[in-house]
């Protein structure tokens, strides 16, 4: 008797967690709910915006049910990780473009190869930054970000120096910014400096300026790090002179002492005249009151070091084909002009489908086009989050003065090899 | 009450159920009454350790099955210089906070140990920050020792000494985590303390003060072997509590600047959950348990030459 009742307990319980894991199919109905996650801070008007365009897709897709799986960046992709060693993943998610290849290399994404050649490719910026080396994509573009130059054209004018033109060089950035770092208190301490060279977010820092002086992170389908060379150096030199002996940029200590994402606030406050920052970054200024700018990057020995991220949505592996299918609509119907031209108005991402970008940025802002235009990837691969801080680390080591650039240049391509290393030596060529 | 004898109390024992059988019902209650704790002992304890025993031997990515390695990730972890650096980080980390915390508490348990008016909101006032989340204390934090608004540069200011990057500077960051942490976590220690002094006769002072010890002679001779039983209890806590230190990193520092306050537990962490590693992550839970288990397990030897329980 209790025999039997254990083996009915046992029963229902595996119909409950059976039901539990069908849950999201196609029924016999053809309806199929789909689960789609996304990053954005409670209350912050991309939710809003979003949870619109669900409404839209659902209102015109009767047969698909959207559940939004919604967490501030940070914890989204905490929960998302342990979701998927559980195998309850959302169907569909929003990923931070240079954690596409790291989800994928390890079988968790949904080749979309196949669906991106129904797309006309030519109507979409982005998609080739997330083909991988074999020639495969498993993320479609959501929104792209491409770091410019900003700067402050009341400062500028004050100043009276002339704003910046397409034809800049590192060296005229370099006496403008000179020209701009003004002491008004006498305090022997700059209250505006001209640039800001270093930041803890590298794409705004130090990656694209290593490039523009000729050096390069990654190589070879990004699995050889190549950042110890003189290059490198020059570029780094350039930064630390920037901050020290030049004295128009804050140094790394002023810099990492304003706390994470304050750093971005820097131009936005008119403590610098001018810096890099990626589309996201014109809400802050624009919010301020900031009368500025966009010019492109100015030009190094080797161009100018465009790069983006394409952040980018993402299919399950695990997602029933009738998902998968729910799944690409929504992407498709995300990446149509009404969406794009929705979410554009929300100003924190250079729209992915190419007319709408080119009709919301205005002429003055076509800088982000034309760097998006000629950017490469970040070095992304399978282990773009480790390697990146091992290298993260050592030029901290090398801006902050801790360990001589050389040493720094050295030790963080080690470090950052034997990492990429660790990961490929196990994998398939 | 009825005694069976003879022949009848025979067949009366003869047809009695055996003990096993008798008492097979009573245990079924018994575990069905435990059953709520040992649910929560197998899912929630056994389960999770054996598990993270499995995949410390295992290379495990959350996404594919994990693949045995037997005890690669631990060889791996003695050659991983990042490894042994935040071990070096935690070490340092736990030296400066444990016995700074320990001598604090019990300096501010005398002190407050006192039937004065307004005591209880002194003590109110220290434990405070016990209960405020590290995010609140990382704001305080700021506030003190931010390099450019900290009240701790316009003390030095004061004092015609140069201002210091208190977080950023890798050669202080540990030390200004290990103040920061005993401001957080001094209260609670003090608590104990108060209760071990409370606990001391008030006739062995009364005793000492009669035959003439000294104020020194009574805390070194009274009070510190009434409250070595809480000083021991606190030990461990603050040693336990330290080398598995991860949310006020996290939160303060990330590990900066460049790695000099990245602790074990945040190395583990990344590890796990942010670089796919979960077998690697696992290996190092396991040998930072093996650690805690070590030091607690010396400082229960180490307790008999030095503990009073009266």
């Amino acid at each position: 008797m209790r025999v039997r009742m254990l083996a009915a307990a046992a029963v229902a319980v595996l119909t409950v967690a059976g039901t539990a894991a069908c849950g999201g199919s196609a029924d016999d109905s053809g309806a199929v709910t789909l689960r789609l996650g996304f990053y954005a801070a409670a209350g912050d008007p991309a939710d809003t915006t979003m949870r619109e365009l669900v409404k839209e897709f659902t209102a015109a897709n009767p047969s698909i049910k959207v559940q939004l799986e919604v967490a501030p960046y940070v914890k989204f992709f905490e929960k998302l990780r342990t979701q998927i060693a559980g195998g309850q993943a959302p169907q569909v998610w929003l990923s931070d473009g240079v954690l596409v290849q790291e989800f994928a290399a390890r079988g968790a994404l949904a080749d979309l190869s196949d669906r991106v050649k129904t797309v006309n490719a030519a109507d979409y910026s982005g998609i080739e930054l997330n083909r991988d080396a074999k020639g495969r994509v498993y993320g479609f573009p959501q929104g792209a970000q491409t770091p410019v130059l900003f700067y402050n054209k009341k400062l500028f004018a004050d100043a009276k120096v002339a704003e910046p033109t397409a034809d800049w060089t590192y060296d005229d950035l370099a006496a403008a910014a000179k020209k701009l770092t003004t002491d008004t208190n006498g305090d022997g301490k700059p209250d505006t400096y001209g640039f800001r060279a270093y930041s803890p977010g590298f794409t705004e820092s130090w990656w694209p300026i290593i490039k523009a002086f000729g050096g390069d992170i990654v190589t070879d389908d990004n699995r050889k790090v190549v950042v110890d060379s003189s290059q490198s150096k020059a570029a780094l030199d350039w930064m630390l002179g920037a901050m020290g002996k030049d004295g128009f940029a804050p140094d790394y200590a002023f810099t990492e002492g304003l706390g994470k994402g304050v750093v971005h606030t820097l131009f936005a406050t008119g403590r610098v005249a001018m810096s890099y920052g990626i589309y996201a970054r014109t809400l802050p200024a624009t919010s301020a009151g900031v009368d500025f700018g966009v010019a492109p990057l100015p030009k190094g020995p080797a161009g100018r070091g465009n790069v983006a991220i394409v952040n980018s949505w993402v299919v399950n592996k695990s997602a029933s084909a009738a998902q998968a299918d729910a799944a690409w609509k929504w992407i498709t119907f995300f990446s149509g002009e009404g969406p794009q031209r929705k979410w554009a108005e929300l100003g924190e991402a250079i729209p992915i489908n190419k007319k709408v970008a080119a009709a919301a940025l205005s002429a003055d802002r076509h800088a982000f086009l034309d760097s998006l235009d000629a950017a490469t990837d970040l070095g992304v691969n399978a282990v773009w989050s480790e390697y990146t801080e091992a290298l993260a680390k050592r030029m901290g080591e090398a801006l902050s003065g801790a360990s001589p650039v050389d040493t720094a240049l050295a030790t963080g391509q080690k470090e950052a090899q034997e990492v990429i290393d660790r990961f490929y030596a196990g994998q398939p060529q | 009450m009825t005694v069976l004898t003879g022949r009848a109390g025979k067949v009366a024992a003869e047809r009695r159920p055996p003990a096993r059988k008798r008492h097979a019902g009573e245990r079924v209650w018994a575990v069905a009454f435990a059953s709520p704790y040992l649910l929560h002992l197998v899912a929630l304890a056994a389960w999770p350790l054996l598990a993270s025993l499995f995949f410390s031997m295992t290379d495990y990515d959350l996404v594919s099955s994990p693949k045995f390695v037997g005890f690669d990730n631990f060889a791996r972890m003695f050659n991983d210089g990042l490894f042994w650096r935040t071990l070096g980080n935690t070490a340092y980390f736990a030296v400066l906070f444990v016995p700074t915390q320990t001598v604090l508490a019990l300096a501010l348990a005398i002190a407050l140990n006192q039937r004065l008016r307004g005591m209880a909101l002194f003590r109110a006032a220290y434990f405070v920050p016990v209960v405020s989340s590290w995010v609140v204390v990382a704001y305080v934090a700021d506030a003190v020792f931010n390099p450019q608004t900290g009240i701790a540069n316009q003390v030095l200011d004061f004092f015609g000494l140069p201002a210091e990057n208190w977080l950023q500077d890798p050669a202080l960051v540990i030390p200004t985590l290990a103040a920061v942490a005993v401001w957080k976590g001094v209260g609670y220690m003090m608590v104990l303390f108060l209760a071990g002094l409370q606990a001391i006769p008030e006739e062995r002072y009364e005793a000492a003060k009669i035959d003439g010890a000294s104020a020194w002679n009574r805390f070194r001779y009274i009070t510190l072997p009434g409250v070595s039983g809480t000083t021991f209890l606190v030990l461990v806590l603050t040693s336990i509590e330290t080398l598995q230190s991860f949310e006020q990193v996290f939160v303060m520092t990330d590990g900066g600047p460049h790695g000099a306050s990245e602790l074990t537990v945040l190395h583990l962490y990344r590890q796990g959950f942010q670089f796919f590693q979960m077998g690697y992550a696992s290996a190092i839970a396991w040998v930072l348990f093996v650690l805690v288990l070590a030091l607690t397990m010396v400082q229960f030897r180490l307790q008999r030459r030095w503990v009073h329980y009266a």
